[in-house]
Parts: C-alpha cells; sequence; structure tokens
C-alpha cells in the first residue's frame, strides 16, 4: 500500500498485460466470430488472444494457473459471467426497446412527427412497400440519421412499409437496375410476391432537404404509379416525347415518368381513320404543338374523348403556313371557341414590357390566381416563351357548365401582332392601332366542364417545354408540373401540405451595447465568479 | 442506502470545497460560453441559433472532462488506504461505488445546469422564440452520455492505482465510444460498422437527442451502459477482496 | 470475542500465514508480536473482512468473517498500519463520515465525544492535512472508536510519533480495555509488555509462542520479551 506512482517493468506486470490484451481480444474475437463468422478480424482477435494468454503463462505463470484454478479463479469467473449476463439483458432490453419504436418529437417544428397528411397517404396503402437506400458504409452516419425517420413511416404503416438498405459497392448490378446516381440514393418501390423489390414500379425519392415531403411525395407518386397514364400525340408533325435534342421533350416526358406518371404514345390521325377513340386509360392526352391542323374527324375523336371526361393538354406555336395547327378559322380552334370559349388567334405576342432577349421572348408577366398553376409565381420564377401565340378566352361562358379563364398574361405593354406575314419575313413588330389587339394579352388559359369532367389547358408556346428552353426558368418545369397534375387530377387524390421545417427559428437581434453586455456577462463574470467562489472558498478553509 | 448516501454526501462536500472542481468548472464556463457567443453571433447573419450546441462541445469535452473527475474516484482511495477502511466497513462494494458515482454525476449535473442558463438569455433575446424544448432534449440527451462517460472513466479508476493512467486509458476508451460514430468510413463492411456504431456512445446521442428526438432506445442503452460499467466497477473493487 | 482457527493465507507460493490459532476475550488487549512480515498484517486484514482467508476461519463475537461478514465488520473497529486519512476534510467531518458509514444513530454526538476523549476537540474544524503526524495518528483512532465497537484492531498504532504522543496512545488503549476487546500488532517488545494482557509471537506466518508477558519470560527464562524474541527467531532460523 505505497504510493506507486512510477511504473516499473516486472515479469508480473508484463504478465498482466498479457492477461488484460488475451482477455480483451478474447470477448473481441469471439463477438466478431459471433458476427461475421470466420473473418480477418475474428482470426486476428483470437490470434492476439492467444499470444495474450501465452504472455501471460509464460511470464506470470504462478498468477495463470492460480486464475485457472481456485477462489479468485471461482470468483473472477463468477464475475465474468454474471457481467456476461447484465449485458445480454441489457441488449434485450435495448432491441426489445428498439422495436417498440417509442420517441419523442421534441422539435418546435415537429421535425421526427409525420403530419397528418403522411398519414393519410399511409392509410391508402393497400400492398407492402419496400424503402431501398443506397448507402455505402462511409455514409453509415447519414443512414442511421436517415433510417430512424423511415422507422417512423415503418410502425405509422403497421409495417406495411418496410426498410432495406443495400451497400452499392456490394451489389453493383442492383444499383444499376434501381439507377442509383450517388451515395444515399433511395427508392420506394412495391414488393413483389417473392419479397424483392419490384424494380418496374420504382419511385426515387427526390432529396430537397425535406425528409418528410420528399418520402411521402415518393410514396404518393408509387401510388398513383400505374394508375394515371398520358398520352402523347404523335401524329401532325409533334414535338417527339421521345426526342432527346434541344426541340425535343424527352425531358419532361422523362420527368414525368419519375413521377410515377405512365406515358405511352398516339396517333389521333389513325385513330380517325379507324374510326376509333382514344384508348380508356388516358388520363390526359398532350399535344405538343401539332404543325398541321386537325380535320373534323380528328376533332370529333378529340370531341368524343373529352365528352367522356379527357384532358387535354394543347400546345401551340406561331406557324407561318396555312395550314397551321389551330389556326383562327380552322375546324379544331371552332370546336374549341363554341364549347370551351377558348381559342388561339393568328397572331404573335410581343411583350415590350416583360420580355428576355428580345420583345417576342416574353415572360409571364401575370398570372391571374387560378387553379391550374397555384405554384407559378412570376416574380421569383417566371415562365418564359419564345415567339408565343395570343390566345382568346370568351367573356361569357359558351355553354352552363363550362368554367373557363386565363392565367398567364402578358404586360400592358405587350399586344398581339397581326402581321405574321411581315413578321416571318423581316422580323418587325411594331403595334398597329385598329389592327393590332393591345394587352394585356393571354397566353395560357384553361377551360372546365363541371358536367363531363373535361379539361383544357391551352398554351400558346411549346418551346417552353422543350430541352433546350425548360431550363431557362424554373417557371418553366412549374408550369407543365402543375398543368399535367391539374389536367390528371391527381392533386385531388393525394393533397399534400409539406412541413414546414427550419421556418420560424429564431434569429437572434441585438444592438451592440447589449451584444456586448451579454458577452461579458458570458464569458467573463459567469466563470470568473465561479473561480473567485472556488479560491474564497479554498482560502478560508485552507487557514483552517 | 444509507451507505449509498453517506458516500454520496462525503464526495460531493469534497467538490464543494476543493479549488480543482471549481477550476474545471470556470475552465467549462468559460469555453461553452464563448462557444455560445458565437453561435447566437452566427446567428445574426440569418442562421437560426443551433439549440443543441453547447451539448455537442460535452459530446466532444467529455472525453477529456469525465476522466479527470473519475480518475480520483477509486484510484486516490487506494492509494491513501481509505479503501482498505471503507471496504472493511460494514458497507457493500456496491455502495461505495455507486454512492462516488452519483457523486461525479451530481457534479457534472451542477456544470451542465449552468451551462443551461445560456439557454434562458437565448430565450430572452430571441423573443421567446428558441426551441427550448429540442435544447432540453439535448440536454437529457448530453446528462445521460455524461453519466455513461463517467461511469465507464470509473472502472479504470477501479483497475488501476495510479491516477495519470486511470485518466489515461479511460480517456482513450471515450475516444473510441466517440470517434466510433465514424467507424463506416474505415470499415467497408456495413454490418460490421454498424454494429460498432451501434456500441458507440456518440451514435446515440448525436443522431437523435441532438437533434430533438427523443428516443427510449437511446435511454435505454446509456442506462444499460451504466448500470453495466458500474458493475464492473463493483466487481473490480470486490476483487480486492479475492486475493 | 475474537476466535481464530487454523487461519492461513497464501499469496502464490508464499504461506504469508500458516494456521494460526488463537482466541481474545471481552476486556482483554491482545498484542500480536512479530517482526516486519511475520504475518501480522495479513492476520490483522482477514479479521476486519478485508481479505479472505485461504483456509481456516476466524469469528468476531460469534460471526464469521466471511460467511458473516456484514456482522462480523460492524462489530470491529480498524486502524491500518498506515492511516487513512481523507486530507481535504475537517477532523470533525472526518469523524462523522465513518461514524455515518458505520451507522452510528447521532454521528455528530459521537464524533464529538470521541475527539473529545482523544483530545482533538480543539481541532474540530482543523483540516485533516494541516494536523500532526501524532494528531493524525490519534484521528486514525478515533474513527476505529466512534461507533464504540465491541473489537478493536490496531495496526501498529504507535508507528513513526514521537515518544511523547506514544504514551498518549498507550494510555489511550490502555483505557479501552474495560469495555473492548483490543488485538494490537506491534513489533516493539516494550510496547506489547507494557499495555498487553497476553501476547501471541508469530515469525513466518507461525505462532510461535503465546502467553502472559511475564510467563513468558519466565517460561523461557528470559530477561525480557526481547530475549524471548530473538530466542525465537534464531531457533528458527536454526531450523
Amino acid at each position: 500500500m505505497k504510493p506507486n506512482d512510477t511504473i516499473t517493468i516486472t515479469r508480473s506486470r508484463v504478465g498482466k498485460f498479457g492477461s488484460f490484451v488475451g482477455g480483451v481480444a478474447l470477448l473481441v474475437g469471439i463477438l466478431a466470430l459471433l458476427w461475421t463468422g470466420i473473418s480477418t478480424l475474428s482470426l486476428i482477435s483470437i490470434a492476439l488472444a492467444a499470444v495474450g494468454i501465452a504472455a501471460w503463462a509464460i511470464f506470470a505463470p504462478k498468477d495463470f494457473s492460480g486464475f485457472i484454478t481456485g477462489r479468485q479463479a471461482r470468483q473472477s469467473l463468477t464475475a465474468f459471467f454474471s457481467t456476461l449476463i447484465l449485458i445480454g439483458i441489457v441488449a434485450m432490453a435495448f432491441l426489445y426497446v428498439r422495436e417498440r419504436v417509442i420517441t419523442f418529437d421534441m422539435t418546435q417544428s415537429s421535425a421526427f412527427t409525420l403530419s397528418r397528411e403522411t398519414l393519410d397517404v399511409l392509410r391508402r396503402l393497400a400492398r407492402p412497400v419496400q424503402i431501398t437506400g443506397f448507402y455505402t458504409s462511409r455514409s453509415l452516419a447519414a443512414r442511421e440519421i436517415d433510417d430512424q425517420f423511415f422507422r417512423l413511416y415503418e410502425s405509422a404503416s403497421n409495417d406495411l412499409i418496410t426498410r432495406r438498405y443495400l451497400d452499392p459497392d456490394e451489389v453493383p448490378a442492383l444499383a444499376q437496375r434501381f439507377g442509383v446516381i450517388q451515395d444515399g440514393d433511395l427508392f420506394v418501390s412495391y414488393l413483389s410476391e417473392d419479397g424483392t423489390a419490384d424494380p418496374n414500379a420504382l419511385s426515387r425519392v427526390f432529396r430537397s432537404g425535406r425528409q418528410e415531403r420528399d418520402m411521402t411525395e415518393a410514396i404518393m407518386r408509387l401510388l398513383i404509379a400505374g394508375s394515371v397514364t398520358v398520352y402523347f400525340d404523335e401524329s401532325h408533325g409533334t414535338r417527339g416525347a421521345l426526342d432527346g435534342t434541344q426541340v425535343g421533350l424527352s425531358g419532361i416526358h422523362n420527368g414525368m415518368q419519375e413521377s410515377g406518371l405512365v406515358t405511352a404514345g398516339l396517333n389521333v390521325t389513325s385513330i380517325a381513320d379507324t374510326g376509333g377513340d382514344i384508348p380508356i386509360d388516358a388520363r390526359a392526352v398532350i399535344l405538343p404543338r401539332p404543325l398541321v391542323d386537325f380535320t373534323e374527324g380528328e376533332v370529333s375523336v378529340l370531341d368524343r374523348y373529352l365528352q367522356r371526361g379527357g384532358a387535354l393538354f394543347i400546345m401551340t406555336d406561331v406557324v407561318f403556313t396555312q395550314d397551321a395547327f389551330l389556326r383562327e378559322t380552322g375546324v379544331l380552334n371552332n370546336y374549341l371557341w363554341s364549347n370551351y370559349g377558348l381559342r388561339a388567334l393568328d397572331a404573335a405576342v410581343v411583350d415590350p414590357g416583360a420580355s428576355t432577349e428580345t420583345p417576342l421572348d416574353i415572360l409571364s408577366y401575370a398570372v391571374v390566381s387560378n387553379t391550374v398553376t397555384p405554384r407559378l409565381d412570376p416574380s421569383t420564377a417566371p415562365a418564359v416563351f419564345s415567339l408565343a401565340r395570343a390566345l382568346e378566352v370568351s367573356s361569357s361562358s359558351p355553354r352552363p357548365s363550362v368554367a373557363n379563364g386565363r392565367f398567364i398574361m402578358t404586360s400592358e405593354l405587350g399586344f398581339a401582332e397581326r402581321n405574321l406575314e411581315l413578321l416571318g419575313s423581316t422580323n418587325t413588330y411594331v403595334f398597329d392601332d385598329g389592327i393590332d389587339t393591345p394587352g394585356p394579352i393571354t397566353v395560357a388559359a384553361w377551360a372546365e366542364d363541371l358536367e363531363t369532367g373535361a379539361r383544357i389547358v391551352l398554351i400558346g408556346d411549346s418551346d417552353f417545354a422543350s430541352n433546350g428552353q425548360v431550363v431557362l426558368s424554373n417557371g418553366n418545369g412549374i408550369l407543365i408540373t402543375d398543368a399535367i397534375t391539374w389536367l390528371t387530377s391527381i392533386d385531388d387524390e393525394v393533397t399534400f401540405a409539406p412541413v414546414t421545417t427550419g421556418i420560424g427559428l429564431p434569429l437572434v437581434a441585438m444592438d451592440d451595447a447589449s451584444a456586448q453586455i451579454l458577452t461579458f456577462t458570458v464569458v467573463v463574470l459567469i466563470p470568473l465568479s465561479v473561480l473567485i467562489i472556488g479560491i474564497a472558498i479554498w482560502a478560508r478553509r485552507s487557514r483552517a | 442506502m444509507n451507505g449509498v448516501r453517506t458516500i454520496f454526501g462525503r464526495e460531493i462536500a469534497s467538490y464543494f470545497t476543493s479549488l480543482f472542481a471549481y477550476l474545471i468548472a470556470a475552465a467549462v464556463l468559460l469555453i461553452t460560453g464563448i462557444l455560445f457567443i458565437n453561435n447566437i453571433g452566427r446567428s445574426q447573419d440569418q442562421v437560426a441559433p443551433n439549440p443543441a450546441a453547447i451539448p455537442d462541445f460535452f459530446a466532444f469535452a467529455l472525453i477529456f472532462f469525465a476522466p479527470l473527475l473519475t480518475m480520483r474516484l477509486l484510484a486516490e482511495e487506494r492509494r491513501e488506504g481509505t479503501l482498505e477502511l471503507l471496504l472493511t466497513s460494514p458497507t457493500s462494494d456496491s455502495s461505495i461505488v455507486i454512492g462516488k458515482f452519483a457523486g461525479a454525476w451530481a457534479y457534472y449535473t451542477i456544470i451542465l445546469a449552468i451551462t443551461f442558463v445560456y439557454q434562458v438569455i437565448l430565450l430572452n433575446i430571441s423573443q421567446g422564440q428558441t426551441d427550448l424544448a429540442h435544447a432540453l432534449c439535448a440536454y437529457i440527451g448530453i446528462w445521460l452520455y455524461g453519466g455513461a462517460c463517467l461511469a465507464v472513466g470509473m472502472v479504470f479508476s477501479a483497475a488501476t492505482d495510479n491516477q495519470i493512467v486511470a485518466a489515461f486509458l479511460a480517456s482513450a476508451a471515450l475516444f473510441l465510444l466517440w470517434i466510433g460514430d465514424r467507424v463506416g468510413e474505415v470499415i467497408p463492411n456495413i454490418n460490421v460498422a454498424r454494429f460498432i456504431r451501434e456500441l458507440t456512445l456518440q451514435s446515440h446521442y448525436a443522431s437523435s437527442f441532438a437533434v430533438g428526438l427523443l428516443r427510449a432506445e437511446d435511454i435505454v442503452f446509456f442506462a444499460g451502459i451504466i448500470a453495466v460499467m458500474l458493475f464492473i466497477t463493483i466487481r473490480l473493487v470486490e476483487s480486492n477482496r479475492w486475493r | 470475542m475474537i476466535e481464530v482457527k487454523d487461519l492461513s493465507k497464501r499469496y502464490g507460493d508464499r504461506l504469508a500465514v500458516n494456521a494460526i490459532s488463537f482466541k481474545a476475550q471481552p476486556g482483554e488487549i491482545v498484542g500480536l508480536l512479530g517482526p516486519n512480515g511475520a504475518g501480522k498484517t495479513t492476520t490483522m486484514r482477514m479479521l476486519t473482512g478485508f481479505m479472505p482467508p485461504t483456509s481456516g476461519s476466524a469469528a468476531i463475537g460469534g460471526f464469521d468473517v466471511v460467511e458473516d461478514s456484514f456482522e462480523a465488520r460492524s462489530r470491529v473497529g480498524y486502524l491500518p498500519e498506515r492511516v487513512p486519512l481523507y486530507p481535504d476534510m475537517t477532523t470533525e467531518g472526518y469523524v462523522t463520515f465513518w461514524a455515518k458509514l458505520r451507522g452510528v444513530r447521532q454521528p455528530a454526538q459521537a464524533a464529538r465525544a470521541v475527539l473529545e476523549r482523544l483530545h482533538l476537540d480543539d481541532r474540530s474544524k482543523t483540516l485533516v492535512r494541516n494536523l500532526s503526524k501524532g494528531m493524525r495518528q490519534r484521528l486514525g483512532l478515533a474513527q476505529a472508536l466512534v461507533h464504540n465497537p465491541p473489537v478493536i484492531i490496531l495496526d501498529e498504532p504507535t508507528i513513526g510519533i514521537d515518544p511523547q504522543q506514544v504514551i498518549e496512545v498507550r494510555e489511550t488503549i490502555a483505557a479501552l480495555r474495560q469495555s473492548h476487546t483490543v488485538l494490537i500488532s506491534t513489533h516493539i517488545l516494550s510496547e506489547a509488555e507494557q499495555i498487553c494482557d497476553r501476547v501471541i509471537i508469530i515469525n513466518q506466518g507461525k505462532i510461535v509462542a503465546q502467553g502472559k508477558p511475564g510467563d513468558l519470560r519466565k517460561k523461557l527464562n528470559a530477561a525480557n520479551l526481547e530475549s524471548v524474541f530473538l530466542q525465537m527467531v534464531n531457533k528458527d532460523k536454526r531450523a
């Protein structure tokens, strides 16, 4: 019992150290063996254990033999096993509680509570769904943070949703089939009968930083997946849905697919020729700027479709030919005007008040409050159109059941240039009083038949949706997405109000004087007073 | 119970009368104070202050702070010979260990409680909009975390009569239990990495308590670590009797 | 009060205490006498329940130190060879602490009483670290007495203090005779002769002689215990 602050190396100390190393290594080795089977870690640990125990036996033979036999051994063994039993009990309790997922969200913004909207979505699940996460071990910490969030989904869905994590480095083929781009990519998919994720019904989770919204929207997309089909018209020289060039529409086409929509092509001309109809499952038909105008037969195909509650997304452009699509006096234009109060004018939109490079590259200057594009905000992200066509909406409804309206307009300075010939040949556009229509000019309009459920969105431009221009402004994408959402009514099936995380947390406002007082109090006063109290007590006591 | 109470009382009294304890408290308050000022300073540039900033600091600081508190607990008793007297008193070994642990934890609790003043200040200067519940959650977490660190430190204090060795080994162990959160960066096998990570203290704090999520499993984990470590410490103290 | 039967303690392959047996009655002061390393401290540690015997048994007030360790321990006041102190406590705080730990009903009063008895009452607010060596020794004695145990075990209580204090400590121990059983270890023969009713001489873990100091001297025909002791030790060496 002498003070012993120096360490001298003796045989017994080496032996003791060996016994310690051996014991720890043995424990690690056994755990590793149980966990991974025969692996480098378990083999190294067991080898180390052998070396440690051998050192113990060689350098402290008495201690070693005493350990093997006698009371110390008995006591140590009892202690060792009782410790193991305690660890076992703790581990069981831990695993049990973890399975129960008992959590209590203490954040003001309820960041870890599923919103009512999410719970509504989960209630509609009928088939087992799997959340598949591709994480490498490098992003393990991120995975664990995400996981506790997904666990909420699992428990809220009564285990209908399950979680599965894969290491893309280990299963590169599968990762490729899922379309993994980066570490941490997430997917939601139905489970097929054999318990594997169905890669044909996949919904990618787009990460925007709002976990709940991202995940719930992905599940939503999965729910509607396969049930909503949108057709692209392929007749009349339309823009190609699969065309990947600057003028093609592959961007929005793929975006719709990733959103869970089924897309397909149809040919209105051949349907009209064979006397057929637009497929029964078409939730919306897109006419992506046909070049040639529609015939009577084709219009009646569209009419029959609308009569049974169809939805049309019509994009039209200024075209300088006589048989241009939707010409002012054409069959389709007349049909739209007399039935839905919408029509296109043979006039180009010029807007010196709100445009980009030339007055022909107009911005969505004014957006009327509407149900079609609730998210389009011209002040932050306007849609950009180039060489748009002027539209007109009837002032009174053509039929009692039809409601219509315009939702994108030019500024007051805008006008509709009637002289297309001159515009086409010399690129001049001046407002001619009495001929040209003064602004604001309508660029986008909608109509709805409340009886049949038919919906129409008419936009006097198609460039904004092309691969080359959809990226010019966020507004372009929003306009398309919102229009499709409205036309297909998927927003009626799922309404999701995102949780507003990170909003409403306090920002601190202080003037310099009070900031200085605060700094002084916190950095100087509090620690110093603790120190002074300590010194005072110490000084008083040391005199005693 | 009497033994626990008596030993706890002596420990607390010795903290309150030791200059060392005040020095540590002052140092911790100085560092956390600077951190706090820094944190709200940044929040003036439009970033909301992190309610868990101070607890997050403790999670790291405990690597050094906890061994400093625990190194003397049993090692000193053994060196001064008072352990012999304690062990020959009609008191159970567990009362000795639990009493000492409770004393150290209480001291830690007091220091932690003082830093909660920052949250109150923040509440005032942010017009009552601070996420106080989130902060409280992080504090509950770091309080349990601290208890677990102290329990780990006690094992080493009981295992050696050299205080420096006890502190060094405890620091090393706590460092592993902290850095282990990032084990995935070195171990490619994700299941092994996950298992190891699950054993670390940091993983049961950083991804739950610190972000405002109170999870029963983490409470069970920390309580379990404390129980196991104290059990081992008690066995180590008891081993004095086996010789 | 103290009953020791074939008590042995083995460290590795060294037999520190070898089958010793003795008894001590209430009101008796028994001296454990022997050179350093004879096994005195080991014997006392086994009696106080600090370490278990390898074989044999020991009982305090009828309670076995292993089987009924708690009961045995609560009946013992123990002062180890190196006085165990908490330097940062006050004298009174220190004694009160041990009184509380041993379940004394009114620890503060008991502490004050024992400090008065050991003439430390004027130092009750002094920090332990500021006490002189002799006072520390008396303080150690105070903690052993504060719960008024029937058995008091003192390991070399007079070691390292000045002669005046040695006399004081001896007087204090002698005064314990009325109400306590005292087991005291020493390697100073004159001390044992002076205060002990009975002396047990041990060497290399074995009892080599025991009896009243006077009887031992007569039996071995020695002038004093000094020579008895030397005789024993030399005999052992020859053997």
